[in-house]
Parts: C-alpha cells; structure tokens; sequence
C-alpha cells in the first residue's frame, strides 16, 4: 500500500471497531489449499484469536485472485480488505489492539528480525518442497492446487504457478540447493527459533505476539500436514520445545474458544 | 593460508554478494591468514566466478556462505563465544538485512538511474578489460532488475513508484532498527567482534562511503550515529590502512594499474595487428599490390626481379 493509501486506511480503520461480522478468505482446506498458504492463514487465524477479535473463515477456490496482493489469507472487515499477516497487523493496531506494544525498542527489533528468520528460511523451504521437489509436486501439489478446475485448466495454472514459484526460487539463490540443504536450512532456523524460545512460555515471556502467531502458524502445518514422507516434520519433532509452544498455543487458543464457540475450529 | 580471489574494490558484483567484503570484515575479524587477490576479470578465477577462495589445500570454493563455513571448519570462528540465543540472534538480524535492506541496496547502486550511470557502471567499465566492459555492466544490471521484480515487484506492476517508496521504507525502519539494537556497545554482542558484525559492516560500509548523486538511504543512515561511529570503529580498528582505499569513485584507482598493464599491452599488440591485417588485406583485394607466383621452372634471380618490378609498379 501506498503511504498515502496506508495513512487514508488507518484513519478509518480507528473509526470503526471491529464488526462482529469480520471474515477471512483462504482456498479450500480438505482439497485445494496448500502447506504455504496454510501456515500463512493459521498464523493469521492465531494472531486474531490472541488479540480476542472474532473472526469467520471461509474457504473459496478462488481465494488467491480475490486477495488484493495475490497472497492468501485475507481479510474482509467492513467495507476494507487487507492481506498477509504484515498488514494485517498494522490495519488491527490502526483499530487500536496490538500485541506488541508491552515490548521495548530492542524486543521489537529482535521479533521484527526474528519474523523475517521464519519468512525467509521457513516459509521459503515449504514453498521450495511444494514446487520444486519432483516428488511432491507430482504425487501432491499439482493434483491439490488445480482441483477446483476442469481440464485442461487444473494442469495450466499448476504449471503456471510453479513456473513462476521456480524463478523466484532462482532469484533468490534457492535454485540449486538440493532438498537435503533445504532441509538442513530448515533444522538451523528450527534450531534458533528453540534456543531464542529456551524455556519460556512464549517468545517474549509471558504474553505472544504476531512472532508467536506466524511460528506456531508454520510449525503446527509443517507437524500436521501429510506430505510425500516426513522428514520436514522430523526436523520440527527434534526440538521439544517447540512442540510444548504449538500444543501450548493450540490448546489455549483454539481449543478453549472452541469449546466457547463454534466459529473457529482448527482441524 | 588462503588466498581470496577479489575483485577490485567497486568492481564485479559488490553490492550484489555484499557477503566479499565481509569475507575479509570477518577474516580480519578472526586473524586468519588471508591473502587477498584483486582481479577483474572473473574468467581468470579458478572457478569461474568471484569471489573464490583458494585454500591451502588447492581446493577452491566460491560459494560464500561455503567459504565462512571452510574458515570456521579450520578453527577460525567469530562466533565461538555467541550463547546458543546471540547464535539464533545472528541468524535472524541476517535475514532481516538480506530481506530488507539488500533489495534497497540493489535498487540504489543499479536500478536507480542517476546512481547506475554516475557511479555504478563507471566503476565495472573502469575496471573491466576490454571488451568485457561494453556489455557485462549493462547485462548485470538487466539481471539486478529481473532479481528486483521477482523479489518485490510480483503483486504491484503497476506502482512503480510507490513500490520504491515502500521499499525504502522499509530499509529505513530495518536501519532504525539495527541502530535500536546496537544501542550504545561497541559490536553488537558486547566487546567482541562476531560474524553479525562482519554482515552489518559490509552493508552499512557501502552505503557510507560511496559517494552516491542520490542517496536517500544515506542520508537517513548518517542520521543514526551510533551505526556511523561503529561503521568508523570498525574500519579504524581492522582496515587502518585501506581507509582511504575505500571510496573509489572519487579518486583514480593506482592499485589496479599493474593488473591493467597486460592488458593494455595485449589490447595495444592487438589492435596494432588489426589495422595491419585489415590494410594488407585492402591492398590485396584492391589491386594495388599483387603477389605473383613463381613456376617452379623460373630461377631465383628472376622470381626477385619479378618482385622488384611488382615494387616499381607500386
């Protein structure tokens, strides 16, 4: 956005409070959605949950060209629609909640780094698995991201996509990694996100954050998802502390609502 | 003992693997015995391409990251009183630089207009033999643009500017932050120097000391103190000598010359033999000279004299 898009959007975002109505948009969970985009709306869900803002999910095949930037989830509040976890967190600060404003100058900076760890070592590992490990995008992307289509559309936009996911992957220097490198990126940002957690209910003790949101987001898809084989997991698994947080997060955040409401459900 | 291929200061790909002059920042860092090599021509690295290191061994690596893990396999390590949590610290202030700040620094030294043609392309011309430095800048820099696109541009095509705008917002809240972080010490892990300093240094070097016709992001980063003065400190303490070296756009490159005198000499010889050729071969065609063959019957004093009429005729 635009500063002067961004500035117009806050002044009315801090106008109205946040409608009992609010919805957020991600591709169709059983079927379609794929591990990257579902760590991103499970982060995003979680971060809604812990500032205490109701939100609906709704799941549509077309989800990723509804979404103004083209990244899944999105969110529809009032008469504005925002997307990705970044944004978002700005756009909920602007209507006057925010889970960041306990920390200091150096805490903030240390979970704005942080966030980019999981972005870029995290998220970039799961899309490089999804798009360019042959294994998996024969056996599992490919028939998931095109099933809402018919043919021959499904195959197009498949391979469309991994086109695209493929020359991004060069540019960034991930082309020619193999998946054990990959994997081993993987084991190291794991590996730091354990020891700056140690052994401490949340990142930044006793209250999360949008950085406990997005790490629990990636991690508990990574536990979760069924993929070709399970050596992504394996690498999450090594490190107890992290599944003390997800289990922690989960059982607080969305089982406990759950059993409160049935708006949100995490299967 | 190593030695690193290197290019010359402001020549081939700096400000892309911003990772080469952290190389020598952490070398120097750690002590290890490194000699450096500045060449210009990436064909003449073993490898292929630069940055190379080659090391005592005869190996020769020439992927950075490659290159620290080597220097810390052979016991040169940086990070070797880092806590478990400054170790993680380390991993996730790089990728917030590699995120934030390197596409900026991309944008400033290559896509910008005035920067490219003032500063940037000089320098790889500067430096480059003949007849690399006609297109390889002008190629480098349609592929900076490509990265640039794909990293940051996919959603928004359309906004050119704004997306710059945000893009340099963003580095600035990135150096807000580091300066946040860095505080009042004099590294960012207490007294010692670690291998987060030697990224840090090789950025925020770069942007300070070229001398850019528009640096916005300059402008913002001699606002924060704390990164200049620990920029100064670093450089007063481990390149005492090469500080004046630094900068070179604004003074003519003296080192470099010795490399450039076999090429001057080859591009001289060679240019030399062109015009002869392309003379000769004039003459020949045109007529004004004709070279007559002699049969085999014809004594040796005829055929000279055969050439010696061909010479009158002339």
């Amino acid at each position: 956005m635009s500063l002067v898009a961004e500035a117009f959007v806050s002044q009315i975002a801090a106008v109205e409070p946040w409608p009992e109505n609010a919805t957020l948009y991600q591709q169709l969970k059983g079927e379609q959605i794929l591990l990257s985009d579902n760590a991103a709306s499970l982060a995003v869900q979680a971060f809604l949950q812990m500032c205490n803002l109701p939100i609906k999910v709704v799941c549509r095949a077309n989800a990723e060209y509804m979404s103004p930037s083209g990244k899944v989830p999105f969110i529809h509040v009032g008469n504005q629609v925002v997307s990705e976890l970044g944004p978002i967190v700005q756009f909920v600060k602007a209507k006057g909640h925010s889970l960041s404003d306990g920390l200091d100058e150096v805490q903030k900076a240390e979970m704005k780094a942080y966030m980019e760890l999981v972005n870029n070592m995290l998220l970039t590992a799961e899309l490089y698995l999804q798009w360019c490990d042959e294994a998996t995008v024969g056996e599992i992307t490919h028939a998931r991201y095109g099933s809402p289509y018919p043919w021959p559309l499904n195959r197009i936009l498949a391979y469309q996509k991994q086109w695209e996911v493929k020359r991004k992957m060069k540019a960034i220097g991930w082309g020619k990694k193999t998946l054990d490198q990959v994997l081993e990126d993987v084991d190291q940002c794991c590996q730091a996100l354990s020891q700056r957690l140690g052994t401490q209910p949340y990142f930044f003790n006793k209250q999360p954050t949008e950085l406990d949101a997005l790490v629990f987001g990636h991690l508990y898809t990574i536990l979760t998802t069924q993929l070709t084989n399970d050596e992504l997991s394996e690498k999450v698994k090594n490190y107890s502390n992290l599944l003390a947080f997800c289990r922690r997060i989960e059982q607080h955040y969305f089982e406990d609502r759950a059993k409160g409401s049935s708006s949100i459900r995490l299967s | 003992m190593f030695s690193l291929l290197d290019p010359p200061v402001g020549a081939m790909s700096w400000p892309l693997c911003l990772l080469l002059p952290s190389l020598q920042t952490y070398a120097r860092f750690t002590g290890a015995p490194l000699k450096v090599h500045k060449i210009s021509n990436p064909w003449r690295s073993p490898s292929g391409t630069l940055p190379a290191l080659r090391t005592s061994h005869g190996e020769v690596i020439s992927v950075p990251h490659k290159i620290i893990t080597h220097l810390r396999k052979e016991k040169f390590n940086a990070d070797y009183d880092l806590s478990a949590r400054q170790g993680a610290d380390t991993l996730a202030f790089v990728s917030l630089l590699e995120e934030k700040l390197l596409p900026v620094l991309i944008h400033t030294f290559w896509i910008d207009a005035k920067n490219y043609v003032e500063v940037t392309r000089k320098w790889y011309a500067e430096a480059m033999p003949f007849p690399l430095n006609f297109f390889l800048p002008g190629r480098m820099q349609r592929q900076h643009m490509e990265r640039l696109q794909l990293l940051c541009g996919e959603h928004r095509p359309e906004h050119e500017e704004e997306l710059e705008k945000e893009l340099y917002q963003d580095a600035r809240e990135c150096l807000t932050l580091l300066s946040q972080r860095l505080g009042s010490q004099k590294f960012f892990f207490g007294d010692a120097p670690a291998s987060l300093d030697a990224f840090v240094f090789s950025y925020l070097a770069l942007l300070l000391q070229v001398k850019l016709p528009s640096g916005k992001l300059q402008a913002h980063l001699r606002g924060l103190h704390n990164l200049c003065a620990y920029c100064t400190h670093i450089l007063s303490l481990y390149f005492p000598w090469d500080g004046a070296e630094v900068p070179p756009p604004r003074q003519t490159p003296v080192s470099p010359e010795t490399e450039e005198e076999p090429y001057r000499r080859r591009t001289q010889v060679l240019s030399v033999l062109a015009g002869l050729a392309a003379m000769v071969g004039y003459a020949l065609l045109s007529g004004i000279v004709s070279v007559q063959r002699a049969t085999p019957a014809r004594t040796p004093g005829t055929g000279a004299l055969g050439m010696a009429e061909g010479d009158e005729e002339e």
